[in-house]
């Protein structure tokens, strides 16, 4: 009997709850994103196309009949027989029984969308300061206080209306005077350099068969995206082996294949002499990732290990992968096998191994993994 | 959007529709009306109550109607809350002549909210309990995280629907547990001595499980005898299963309600001799309000329908027609709809006034999903029966499975074990392996439940890691 124009609602948490919702929707693009990281259509995708990923909104599960059985009634045109479209108006309004409310999006995303939403995790771990000579980066940051400028800042300016009404004997914030007006301004600060580079180490010998080479490549395809899109200081040197090594260009290193049998030690070795001569570790970060088999000739393994402890020190990661489809992982004479009872222990040496492209993610995140992720982990 | 109208023009609406009214016969309870932006009227219609918990289920639905109605796909005019008093929420935005309209429905709905018997259950104070139930669950997503709350509230919404109502009460006529010797036994010694050796099998397990008697009430099986909830889940489940219960008898009759609260506008504004002008956007918008559904039955047509031909019945039955119903031509219209509407219920009133020539006039028809692609119907027949089959098939407990808790722990391994009503179309395959996942969540173990599809017997299994599968013999 009475009419209100009250206030606003007590609680109001429509836009909230909606933000929230929109939050879910993205955490599952990059779940399935990253579910799908081995997907030849993901893989094949070049910078220009898009792919679409098609994302099942959370749905109200509940029990209901058989969707093929039951019967409903409608309203409106058509004989008997006719054929009609989907029933069930929108979502959730469905006639009880029949249609049940779903939400399906069919998010389409290009190349750049999937790398940023992707490489959002990772990062370069272990990154230092390097001066390297001369070179120092600049940026304007906005964290000053000026009287002239683009944006107020009001914090000073009420600040300093206050102050200047002290002076006069009266503590209070009001009478804003022109001469109190603050605004923000900006100032350059000179940043180290953080300078890195990272090897490329692919085995390419005989015993890579079909299989492990596209997984080897396809784990440096990722990391080469990611090194390009989040680094632009980074240099990148690729390096293939047999039993000998040779640095190669990219297009070579993702395209080459020779025959023979393998010594990692060769690589390693050809790793630390051009890091030497090339890229001094006070001046460059250094990042050595090496994807193989495993099948090392049992004799070279000590020097391999040997190799990798006078690598360490002087890297900020060294990383091995084992790409191993025939999942004969464990297997004795495999690298792997070895590492994992000789270089466990070695801070800065970091081993994974995949037998399937979903694991080629968690690899790459387990070598790239975000220091603040990985200390909450721990 | 400043309305070119103020609350004072609003009060002498409401004076005079409620004059009206009680002209009508109609007793009216206390109604306060409640001016709204948008953005308000659509978080409650996300939520279903105003200041319901947080959600980003609730916050996709208020994102997704709000769009519509920027676009102006849609519009919601008015929500009303059944409590005392009672509390109707106005969109601002309305014409005035669309606050005449909105207002004179929202007495039929107030109307039916006190006489109709089904909603005498609900806890009249239910916004106070809901606003602290919000606040209990904001404080549990601080402490515990949001989303974990809200997967606890996911699992409960679920499953809340299947709950007793308290009119709905029956208890089950307990099974014979010993054989009742008849006159023909001798005749067929194999049979019944199959039969005595079912009978004591099935005593005896029943001795030996819990729950003795199966279970309807779902979450409130769960929260009592789950055994690794915390003290949040419990209050959880305990929320989402009594604001369950409000919805329930407004489920329940939605056709009536919606039929009584058009009569009640068209009964009213008839009566306020609106300038011609006025009277034609009137007419606009209660045509949208009574169009006909499309693949799906629109409530209020149904509702209005229904109840003018109970009226028509009153007044001038036919031959059949008096024959069928005492009172049938020699009743008050109005008042027999008013006597319809305190007790019956949409499965009630479908049974009974759903004639043919409702059924024609309304233009309905049953319909089979095409078997090769279930998002598509064939009309199946216009025959009035045959739609009434089904129509009251879906009304009666509100269209849902009757499914039920028979073993707390299946097979010794603390599974819970449900039963889907045989009598019934089976559940659908993949609806049910993602509800037994939400169940397991709370329960902590694997559920399961068993029911009949094509006339064999499968089990659908659900974990709460999430998997699940669909089984051709008991797990």
């Amino acid at each position: 009997m009475t009419v209100v124009e009250d206030g606003p609602l007590p609680r109001k948490a429509g836009d909230r709850d909606a933000l929230h919702h929109s939050d879910r929707v993205r955490r599952k693009i990059v779940q399935r994103l990253k579910e799908r990281i081995g997907e030849e259509d993901i893989i094949a995708a070049g910078p220009e196309k898009r792919i679409s990923v098609p994302i099942e909104g959370e749905r109200q599960w509940r029990f209901i009949f058989d969707r093929g059985e039951a019967k409903g009634v409608g309203q409106g045109d058509g004989e008997v027989g006719d054929v009609l479209g989907p029933p069930g108006g929108r979502p959730g309004e469905g006639e009880a029984g029949t249609e049940p409310g779903e939400e399906r999006y069919e998010v389409w995303l290009d190349m750049e969308d999937i790398e940023q939403l992707l490489f959002a995790d990772l990062e370069l771990p272990r990154l230092k300061p390097k001066p390297g000579g001369e070179i120092t980066e600049s940026e304007l940051v906005y964290d000053d206080i000026a009287r002239a400028g683009p944006m107020v800042d009001k914090k000073h300016t009420l600040r300093a209306n206050l102050m200047r009404n002290a002076r006069r004997g009266r503590a209070f914030v009001g009478d804003v005077d022109k001469d109190d007006v603050r605004y923000l301004s900006y100032r350059e600060h000179k940043k180290p350099l953080h300078r890195a580079v990272v090897f490329c180490v692919m085995d390419i010998s005989a015993s890579m068969g079909t299989d492990r080479k596209r997984m080897a490549r396809l784990f440096f395809y990722w990391c080469v995206q990611f090194l390009r899109r989040r680094h632009d200081q980074v240099a990148i040197v690729f390096v293939g082996h047999t039993t000998e090594a040779w640095e190669m260009t990219e297009q070579e290193f993702f395209a080459r294949v020779e025959s023979g049998g393998t010594k990692v030690s060769a690589a390693y070795e050809l790793v630390s002499e051009i890091q030497r001569e090339r890229y001094p570790q006070q001046d460059w970060n250094a990042y050595v990732l090496h994807t193989s088999d495993g099948d090392n000739f049992t004799a070279d393994n000590q020097r391999t290990l040997a190799l990798v402890n006078r690598l360490v020190p002087c890297c900020a990661l060294v990383g091995y992968l084992e790409v191993d489809p025939s999942a004969s992982r464990g297997a004795a004479h495999k690298l792997s096998t070895f590492f994992a009872r000789t270089a466990d222990d070695i801070d800065g040496f970091v081993t994974a191994t995949a037998s399937h492209d979903r694991e080629l993610w968690p690899a790459l995140k387990k070598f790239f993994a975000r220091e603040d992720v990985a200390e909450a982990v721990a | 959007m400043t309305a070119p109208y103020g609350v004072a023009e609003l009060q002498a609406i409401d004076e005079r529709c409620q004059a009206i009214a009680a002209e009508l016969g109609f007793e009216l309870p206390e109604i306060v009306y409640h001016l709204m932006r948008s953005t308000e009227i659509y978080d409650i219609a996300a939520r279903g109550l105003p200041g319901r918990y947080s959600s980003s289920r609730f916050g996709a639905s208020y994102r997704q109607q709000l769009d519509d109605y920027r676009m102006g796909r849609s519009r919601i005019y008015e929500l009303i809350v059944n409590t005392a008093p009672v509390h109707a929420y106005l969109l601002d935005g309305n014409s005035l002549v669309a606050q005449t309209l909105v207002i004179a429905h929202c007495l039929g709905h107030a109307w039916f909210f006190t006489e109709n018997g089904w909603f005498e259950p609900t806890d009249s104070s239910i916004l106070s309990r809901v606003a602290g139930a919000a606040e209990r669950i904001d404080g549990y997503m601080g402490e515990h995280g949001r989303d974990r709350v809200e997967d606890v509230i996911d699992a409960c919404e679920s499953i809340a629907i299947h709950q007793p109502q308290a009119q709905l009460i029956r208890t089950a006529e307990p099974e014979r547990e010993t054989y009742v010797p008849g006159p023909y036994d001798r005749l067929f010694p194999d049979e019944v001595a199959a039969e005595r050796e079912r009978l004591e099998r099935e005593a005896a397990e029943r001795r030996e499980r819990f729950p003795r008697q199966p279970e309807g009430d779902l979450l409130d099986f769960i929260a009592r005898h789950a055994r690794t909830l915390e003290d949040w889940e419990r209050d959880v489940i305990s929320i989402v299963r009594f604001e369950q219960a409000y919805f329930l008898p407004q489920l329940r009759t939605k056709i009536a309600n919606e039929g009584l609260a058009v009569l009640c506008h068209q009964e009213i504004v008839q009566r306020l001799f609106l300038p011609s002008d006025q009277y034609w956007e009137y007419e606009q918008l209660n045509a949208a309000v009574v169009r006909p559904g499309g693949l799906q039955v629109n409530p209020y047509h149904l509702g209005i329908a229904i109840l003018r031909e109970i009226m028509r019945i009153a007044e001038e039955p036919d031959e059949e027609e008096a024959e069928r119903w005492p009172w049938a031509g020699s009743a008050e219209p109005l008042a027999k709809v008013r006597e319809i509407c305190t007790t019956y219920d949409d499965e009630a009133l479908l049974r009974e006034f759903l004639t043919p020539s409702v059924c024609e006039k309304a233009r309905l028809f049953a319909y089979e999903h095409v078997q090769s692609d279930p998002r598509r119907i064939r009309i199946s027949t216009r025959e009035c029966d045959e739609v009434r089959d089904v129509l009251v098939k879906a009304h009666s407990r509100f269209g849902i499975p009757s499914v039920r808790v028979v073993d707390a722990d299946y097979g010794g391994r603390g599974e819970l074990y449900l039963e889907h009503g045989e009598e019934e179309t089976g559940l659908d395959a993949e609806y049910a392996r993602g509800t037994l996942t939400q169940i397991a969540r709370l329960w902590r173990r694997p559920a399961v439940v068993r029911t009949v599809r094509k006339d064999r017997p499968v089990w659908y299994v659900g974990r709460p890691d999430g998997s699940s599968e669909q089984l051709t013999s008991a797990p």
